[in-house]
């Protein structure tokens, strides 16, 4: 389903060259449940740029369901992201000005569905986080689980090929961080293709599938995380 | 266009909105009022005087010699024989003054005699001879010209009127409102008592106040004053006037020494003069209404920024969650279209109201129907215009500043 062969990416300044991924390749399968984990500056966050084609790659090539779409124009990533990946963000990234059913709606309008059709997928992933009461709140008016959940709802609106989570119990207490976790697990078991980054061994072991990353590169990782991952196999 | 979730949002942050609302309410307003008020300065710019402008000019011979009141005749009848019997001119008569000069002569005139007439009207009087209406181009639309022998002579401050009187199509219609026919033959009173018997009615002849309300309504008397100061206006062939001025000066300062010669001035400078107050109301109120109207887009530019910089990260969750680049466009876009329907619709409530308080209190026309809408597309282009800027560079915002710590 994904698909990265010897991806690279460079920032460039005038004076600095900072090699944030290095021939990266990797392939995610349908249905996995895969967990990205890796120091800090280690490139985390811009396999998940890369990956949420929220940025362009230096090098490589990327291909989504068989795709290459490492040389889309930004119409047609805009497009792939719209309809293919859902993201959760570690802060939620909720738009402060909408409901939570305007905070839903965003990228359904962007899908371009009539009206009904948004009003169906809204309620139906509220429901399935467990806030159709919440439907008019604003994000202030939430607690971070429910904000994040109302967030996996908005991922979940469009039905996308696979979730994209960054650090998605970041701003979590625990209780709040299992509850979310446990809803990611259950959208996986649905059939949902989930890829996290994560700085947290811990919650890479909810994972199926751990990735360590250092110095922009998957590398074995510390010997916690294969313990853990056989721990979870 | 998703007018519903921009409407919502811009809710939750009301008062830069509201402002900015307020701000193209107040220019729409003061926009369509200075135009009301530009547009009646135009026309009146615009107007004929009745003149065959761009042929005549005017000007004066002050005696300083001894006032002798059989020689002054002398010295009129002189200048005029001479003047007229330049080649090129075609016309000239002396008069006390002619329209657009800002001075002259008014009376009131009425249709019965007595000194408490309530029809009584104010008019402009000019004294000419039977030369007066081809020198001042006024078009005989009934009745006759004066004939030499109807011209009398009077001594300055001598209150005797002649007899007979031209007057204007406008003033006849005002002195006689009821008169479907003709006027000519009827008498009217000037000076309470002294009979005018109306013998022609000419097209139009301004007073010399353009912006005096009754500067249409003018009357011809067939007189001429011994005075030591005359004022001569001249009408030349086509394309001779302005080498005839210097011509015609130099002759009549040659022709005496005992006299200065002044006041040699075209037409057009004295339009020009006339109307230099609205000229000048027009370019002050051209100025405002730019520099409102700039203010404006400046003021929209500026919340349209702030609100960019304030939403850097919203606009990247946005684009993260698959909005184009034109859709980040259309969202500011869209909020200033609803921005400024607002300020439109109340700046044009208020526009209409403050017209009717204009029209009441100035005697202002009414409002064309056509300004209001004019002055809403006019803002609406500069609203949208104004938030194109801050609009491209939100949609440049990247998508990947949604992964950055907040």
């Amino acid at each position: 389903m994904l698909n990265m062969k010897k991806v690279s990416k460079t920032y460039r300044t005038d004076t600095v060259e900072t090699h944030a991924l290095r021939e990266f390749s990797l392939t995610v399968d349908e249905g996995e449940f895969v967990s990205v984990t890796g120091p800090s500056g280690s490139g985390k966050t811009t396999f998940l740029n890369i990956a949420g084609m929220l940025e362009e790659l230096t090098a490589g090539t990327y291909e989504l369901d068989g795709r290459d779409i490492s040389k889309l124009n930004d119409k047609e990533r805009s497009k792939v992201r719209n309809e293919k990946i859902g993201f959760i963000f570690q802060s939620f990234n909720l738009i402060p000005e909408l409901d939570v059913f305007d905070n839903i709606d965003v990228p359904l309008r962007y899908r371009g569905f009539n009206a009904d059709e948004r009003k169906r997928r809204i309620e139906k992933c509220l429901d399935r986080v467990g806030l159709t009461s919440r439907m008019k709140h604003y994000p202030a008016q939430l607690s971070g689980g429910q904000q994040q959940r109302v967030a996996i709802a908005r991922a979940l609106a469009g039905e996308p090929r696979f979730l994209l989570a960054d650090e998605p119990t970041g701003n979590l207490d625990t209780n709040m961080a299992d509850s979310v976790l446990d809803l990611l697990a259950e959208i996986n078991d649905s059939g949902t293709t989930i890829i996290m980054v994560t700085h947290e061994l811990t919650l890479a072991d909810r994972a199926k599938r751990n990735i360590f990353v250092r110095d922009g590169q998957i590398s074995d990782g510390p010997p916690e995380l294969h313990f853990a991952a056989a721990a979870s196999a | 266009m998703d007018i519903g979730p921009v409407w919502r949002a811009m809710l939750k942050n009301k008062a830069g909105f509201v402002l900015i609302a307020l701000q193209i309410a107040v220019t729409m307003t003061i926009m369509v009022n200075a135009f009301a008020i530009m547009q009646e300065r135009a026309n009146n710019v615009g107007r004929e005087s009745g003149l065959d402008e761009a042929n005549t000019f005017a000007l004066a011979s002050a005696w300083f010699d001894e006032f002798d009141r059989d020689l002054m005749k002398i010295r009129i009848d002189e200048d005029l024989a001479l003047i007229r019997g330049v080649p090129g001119v075609r016309s000239a008569v002396a008069s006390n003054s002619f329209p657009l000069r800002q001075g002259g002569w008014s009376m009131s005139l009425q249709t019965e005699p007595g000194s408490q007439s309530p029809d009584s009207i104010g008019s402009a009087i000019y004294f000419v001879d039977e030369y007066g209406l081809d020198t001042f181009a006024a078009t005989l639309i009934d009745g006759a010209n004066f004939t030499p022998n109807q011209v009398s002579w009077q001594v300055q401050n001598d209150d005797t009127w002649p007899a007979t009187g031209i007057i204007t199509e406008a003033l006849a219609k005002e002195i006689f409102p009821d008169e479907e026919g003709s006027v000519v033959g009827k008498t009217i009173y000037i000076n309470d008592n002294d009979p005018v018997n109306i013998i022609g009615v000419i097209e139009r002849m301004q007073a010399p106040w353009p912006g005096w309300t009754g500067v249409e309504r003018t009357m011809l008397v067939p007189q001429r004053r011994y005075s030591d100061f005359q004022r001569y206006i001249i009408r030349t062939e086509p394309g001779y006037r302005d080498a005839l001025m210097p011509e015609i000066e130099a002759l009549l300062a040659n022709s005496s020494k005992d006299r200065l010669i002044r006041d040699v001035t075209t037409m057009e400078q004295v339009r020009k003069l006339a109307y230099v107050g609205d000229t000048a109301m027009i370019r002050i109120l051209t100025f405002v209404v730019m520099l409102l109207t700039v203010i404006t887009g400046l003021g929209i530019v500026g919340l349209a920024s702030f609100n960019v910089s304030r939403r850097t990260r919203q606009i990247g969750i946005r684009r993260a969650l698959g909005a184009t680049k034109p859709a980040i466009v259309r969202y500011f876009m869209t909020e200033n279209l609803i921005v400024s329907a607002i300020g439109l619709t109340i700046g044009g409530i208020l526009s209409v109201a403050l017209n009717m308080v204009m029209v009441e209190a100035f005697s202002l026309e009414p409002l064309a129907w056509y300004v209001i809408p004019i002055a809403m597309i006019a803002l609406l282009m500069v609203g949208q215009a104004a938030v194109a800027g801050p609009a491209r560079r939100a949609s440049n915002i990247s998508p990947a500043i949604a992964t950055r710590s907040s």
